[in-house]
């Protein structure tokens, strides 16, 4: 397998933008991507897309070919990749295993969203043999009941308090204001988090994200082409891995599981982490920092000791200790995370890789990571797909 | 409990002389519990796939649980006005895990560690009044 480069990144700002259209945004992520590199559209010699349910695609998810209509048909091929929230991110392996293979020398790995107003609808369809469609129908269990149930179990494990599920958003947005890109740009104090509505009892609605509209995108290439750019400041990708949930996963993703024998929650995270810590030769104790899928506090607290970043029930202790900040011990989602992003779901993976090379460059102003040098980005999505990947300087 | 209403889905519950139960099937071989029914074992570690019918319930352990605080979308259904309804994860004696609705009074009632027991009620109704019914489990 071959090096492979992030070697541009470009961003369309998160919100709701609703005189634009989801080709607008990606566009603009597209060409500050491109500018970034260093690289022109006739470049590219692929595209690596997320495909999204909500908006563009044709209907069909077809979003990179969207995007190749709007930049130039140069016959390029298209992948569009389909994995829940998990899309951008899978995005980005494929993107990274076909460059690594030799299959194509720059590729373009790309996610763009516009949500719908409202909570998501997790079901897309009204067939009985659908897990998702019985859980819906039969009891009623949306999206952030299942983050709630997981958080309630963590609270009667842990001891975890409704305060510091607070100072997790508290936190994120301390760091958000810091960056241009994010939705909510402004602090939050500690009672304005515990007295916004409950949603999903014991998670607020300061304590889930909300929906936004975005775009991401990455220029990847082979070691070979990277050197070949004067102007180019590339990363390395140590590590790309996807995942998807285990058999005995903690909380059943359909009406009902087997009872496992130990702790196997949000398995298909756990599982794409290992992977590409190992691929990158890393142990978790070497990342430096890490950007982790935050749709709720709870995945902040949750996911560090899945990982073997702190022992288990540790992660509160760190937060409100300050080691979760930047300039911490553990820094966690530097970007200001979802919580400050909103999510435009399948983007989502592609704006992490936007994080992971701006922090390694040190290119992150008053967010920046001090000396980073390793950092991990993961996603995971409906229908119990994981992803992630771990970026060099 | 009512059962005079219908099912939300057919064919998910029964009625026994032993009260309700949840319809699904087992595997013979790794004892891996399904519900609903599998016509094939699912988990990696099987040798070989044999399927029986099988029911699930009545007593479990509350092993987590939550409020849904706001009106679920499409395609859950609920009645007008909203009322907000307690979650539940639940381990069954028979080593099944599985997911459904509290029937309690208040849903903050509702502890993680409850011993519980399966029941059947209705959980919304259809638009020519009929109970929707589906599995529920209330603590003892």
């Amino acid at each position: 397998m071959r090096d492979v480069a992030v070697l541009g990144v470009g961003m369309h700002p998160w919100g709701k933008f609703p005189e634009r259209s989801v080709t607008e945004l990606c566009r603009e992520a597209v060409v500050a991507a491109l500018d970034d590199a260093g690289v022109s559209w006739s470049q590219i010699e692929a595209v690596t897309a997320a495909s999204s349910r909500f908006s563009g695609g044709k209907g069909w998810g077809l979003n990179g070919n969207d995007i190749v209509e709007d930049m130039g048909s140069t016959g390029i091929p298209v992948y569009n990749m389909s994995a829940g929230c998990a899309a951008g991110g899978n995005a980005f392996n494929v993107g990274h295993t076909m460059v690594a293979g030799g299959a194509y020398d720059m590729v373009l790995v790309v996610g763009g969203e516009k949500m719908p107003k409202g909570f998501i609808q997790t079901s897309g369809v009204e067939e009985e043999t659908d897990p998702e469609f019985l859980r819906q129908r039969c009891v009623g269990m949306p999206g952030p009941a299942f983050w709630a149930l997981l958080c309630r179990q963590r609270m009667a494990e842990f001891g975890t308090t409704e305060e510091q599920l607070a100072k997790v958003a508290v936190k994120a947005h301390q760091i958000g204001t810091h960056n241009e890109y994010a939705r909510f740009r402004k602090e939050f104090t500690l009672e304005q988090v515990l007295e916004s509505n409950m949603v999903s009892d014991p998670l607020r609605l300061y304590e889930i994200c909300p929906v936004s509209d975005g775009a991401a995108a990455a220029i990847i290439c082979s070691a070979d082409k990277a050197r070949q750019i004067a102007a180019a400041n590339p990363v390395w990708v140590a590590g790309s891995a996807v995942a998807t949930a285990r058999f005995d996963d903690g909380l059943p993703r359909g009406l009902a599981g087997v009872v496992p024998t130990g702790r196997t929650h949000h398995s298909e995270a756990a599982i794409a982490v290992e992977k590409a810590l190992a691929q990158a030769g890393a142990t978790p104790g070497d990342l430096d920092f890490v950007e982790l899928q935050d749709n709720t506090v709870y995945y902040e607290l949750a996911f560090p000791e899945d990982w073997g970043l702190c022992g288990p029930g540790e992660a509160e202790h760190l937060l409100e200790s300050g080691e979760t900040m930047p300039t911490g011990k553990m820094p966690i989602n530097p970007s200001g995370g979802f919580l400050c992003f909103g999510e435009a779901t399948t983007a989502m993976g592609v704006f992490q890789v936007c994080e992971l090379t701006w922090q390694l460059r040190g290119d992150a102003g008053p967010r920046q990571v001090p000396d980073a040098k390793l950092g991990l980005a993961q996603t995971l999505g409906l229908g119990g797909n994981g992803t992630a990947v771990v970026l060099k300087r | 409990m009512t059962t005079e209403g219908t099912p939300v889905i057919e064919g998910l519950f029964s009625e026994t002389a032993d009260g309700p139960r949840l319809v699904g099937s087992r595997c013979t071989t790794c004892t891996t519990p399904y519900f609903p029914k599998s016509s094939l074992c699912h988990n990696p570690e099987c040798t070989e796939s044999k399927i029986e019918d099988a029911s699930f319930g009545p007593l479990g352990t509350l092993w987590s649980s939550s409020i849904q605080n706001y009106p679920p979308p499409p395609p859950a259904r609920y009645d007008e006005p909203y009322e907000p309804y307690a979650l539940g994860v639940v381990d069954l004696a028979d080593g099944l895990r599985v997911v459904g609705r509290m029937a309690v009074e208040d849903p903050a009632s509702v502890q993680v560690g409850d011993r519980v027991e399966l029941v059947l009620g209705p959980i919304y109704h259809e638009e020519d009044g009929t109970e929707a019914i589906s599995w529920m489990f209330r603590p003892i």
